[in-house]
């Protein structure tokens, strides 16, 4: 069986992520994998462990810079690494569409006539969190999709999965092949091993050259910092709170 | 002219309020235009008389009400939905921000070759987007390039007040002929959670984190909760402790939320945290550590222990309560 994984790097929660010149300032931002992608590659992972055979190649639509984030994915355990580059120098991170459609023209070509059984991604970035690249990707390659999964099982011919609805649960069956988006819940991602990061250090990147001279669908004009911090009126008692919030706000 | 479809979303039926708000909103867009006409699209066995006086302003519904579309299902969605769109020579698509419509809307921008943008608030007749973005660090600006156009709106906006009921007239759609292929995914069955309602779409949300110590120390937090007839949220500390489930985490990898009402309690305000509630209207809170970079982002503040403050706070709410 094989198994495609898309991730992505975005910076480190931690990190703070500067502005200058009128441009999002990366140069003090630790890039990491994504946090939604890394349940995507631990459930592949998994997948792999339960189906004798299987490979798991792992995609980043990513600048040369990014690579470190493959690495992790093969210290993880994937078998190969690919990133995905365009001759155009088009990479729109901020578009999903163009996203999605280089992703889908190297997993295309990677695999030839024969796709994946399975392709895993993130149910969306940290960073610009449109959450809109899984589907459109499935869109692109005429496979079926399930967003935001966080359970699976297979069953025979059949995989099962779960996703959260409003107020809700729903129990979805879905067959080979698939574009599977992972949320939280899903699993805990294994960490690496010091052996895991040696072999990785091994193995070899492979590049996929993509051609996209396509227009992008959506295009960021601009961005601007937020001031988040408001002014808290501290309050001597649980009294004063509760005067304020039914009499003063009318809340209650 | 531009004309501007509506997906109006029913579970067992019922359509979402969260949808009729997404017709109303966009009826106001249209009046702004002058030169706009709204309609709808709906799929499923829906009894169309409960929508009678609930949705503002004229409009045509177009409405494919066989049962194989009465539980949500991908393709068969995406194709009446674009089916429909081209037909019908619309301009515009719009959804209420949902799980369905998150599963279905790129798909269909891909399909009908739209530009989609999510988190649109403001329906002032400009087609771009402006959304937070990097944690809430950042507002960004985005602008379509292609025609048509598809947005999913933001739920934290306000919905317009309500004008008298307009004249909506219902369009048939008929029957398809479907094949097995366009069967999967099929949603096999649907668990409904009883009781609270869900932390993305309440009024109040009443949030926990690490000082509330352990599982057991959420009782405060569910008594508050579900005294206010609000939600419970969790922290990813709380989370990852395995106190709560995930579908209440609050933050980066959890929800965005926008009540009216928020109270953070014992939690100590991260970042990821902070992504998370930019849009909520009050927020009130309730920590120990006065120092906290919680109280940064709050409105009003009690320095204090969660576990002495919340049962103060519950009895004289009880008490207030009593008095109404």
């Amino acid at each position: 069986m094989n198994i495609a994984v898309c991730v992505c790097s975005v910076p480190d929660t931690a990190s703070v992520v500067g502005y200058l010149d009128g441009a999002i300032d990366y140069s003090r931002v630790n890039m990491v994998i994504n946090p939604f992608d890394e349940y995507a590659l631990e459930e592949a992972l998994r997948f792999k462990e339960r189906v004798e055979g299987s490979v798991v190649t792992v995609f980043s639509f990513a600048p040369d810079s990014a690579k470190e984030v493959l690495r992790k994915a093969l210290a993880m355990g994937a078998d190969r690494a690919v990133r995905v580059s365009c001759s155009e120098d088009a990479l729109q991170p901020s578009d999903p569409f163009l996203t999605a459609l280089g992703l889908s023209r190297a997993i295309s070509g990677f695999y030839g006539a024969i796709l994946p059984d399975l392709v895993f991604c993130g149910k969306q970035s940290t960073d610009f969190q449109s959450a809109q690249v899984p589907s459109m990707l499935a869109e692109l390659l005429g496979m079926a999709s399930v967003s935001g999964i966080t359970s699976l099982h297979p069953s025979g011919e059949f995989l099962r999965v779960e996703r959260e609805i409003e107020g809700g649960i729903e129990a979805i069956d879905v067959t080979f092949p698939a574009v599977l988006s992972a949320e939280k819940g899903l699993n805990e991602p294994r960490n690496t091993s010091i052996r895991g990061v040696m072999e990785a250090r091994k193995k070899t990147i492979d590049l996929f050259q993509v051609s996209l001279l396509e227009e992008p669908f959506v295009v960021l004009s601009g961005v601007e910092p937020l001031e988040r911090k408001k002014i808290c009126c501290f309050v001597p008692d649980e009294h004063e709170l509760l005067r304020i919030l039914s009499h003063d706000c009318n809340l209650l | 002219m531009k004309k501007f479809l509506v997906f109006l979303e029913q579970r067992e039926g019922i359509v979402k309020q969260s949808s009729l708000s997404a017709w109303n909103r966009v009826q106001e867009l249209a009046a702004l235009d002058g030169n706009s006409v709204v309609a709808g699209i709906l799929a499923g066995p829906v009894d169309t008389g409960q929508l009678d006086g609930a949705m503002a302003g004229d409009g045509v519904i177009y409405h494919a009400g066989e049962d194989g579309l009465g539980v949500y299902n991908q393709e068969r969605y995406t194709r009446v939905v674009a089916d429909t769109f081209t037909r019908e020579a619309c301009t515009d698509l719009f959804f209420a921000d949902t799980v369905m419509a998150r599963d279905m809307a790129p798909r269909l921008s891909v399909r009908i070759q739209a530009s989609l943008l999510s988190g649109r608030t403001t329906l002032d007749g400009d087609d771009g987007v402006s959304r937070r973005v990097y944690s809430g660090s950042f507002q960004a600006s985005f602008v379509p390039t292609r025609q048509p156009r598809m947005y999913i709106l933001s739920s934290s906006a306000p919905v317009p007040a309500f004008p008298d009921g307009g004249r909506i007239n219902f369009i048939d759609i008929e029957p398809q002929q479907w094949t097995v292929e366009d069967l999967f995914p099929i949603v096999r069955r649907i668990i409904m959670g009883e009781g609270p309602p869900d932390v993305a779409e309440a009024r109040i949300v009443v949030a926990g984190g690490r000082g509330m110590g352990s599982a057991e120390g959420f009782a405060l937090i569910e008594q508050l909760a579900s005294l206010l007839g609000g939600a419970v949220g969790a922290s990813r500390t709380a989370v990852d402790s395995g106190w709560r489930s995930h579908a209440e985490q609050i933050g980066q990898t959890g929800k965005t939320v926008a009540p009216a009402l928020y109270f953070a309690c014992g939690i100590s305000g991260a970042v990821q945290h902070l992504a998370g509630i930019g849009s909520a209207g009050v927020v009130v809170a309730i920590n120990s550590d006065r120092d906290a970079p919680i109280f940064d982002a709050a409105d009003y503040g009690l320095v204090g222990d969660v576990h002495i403050v919340l049962p103060k706070l519950i009895d004289l709410v009880k008490e207030f309560l009593k008095k109404q």
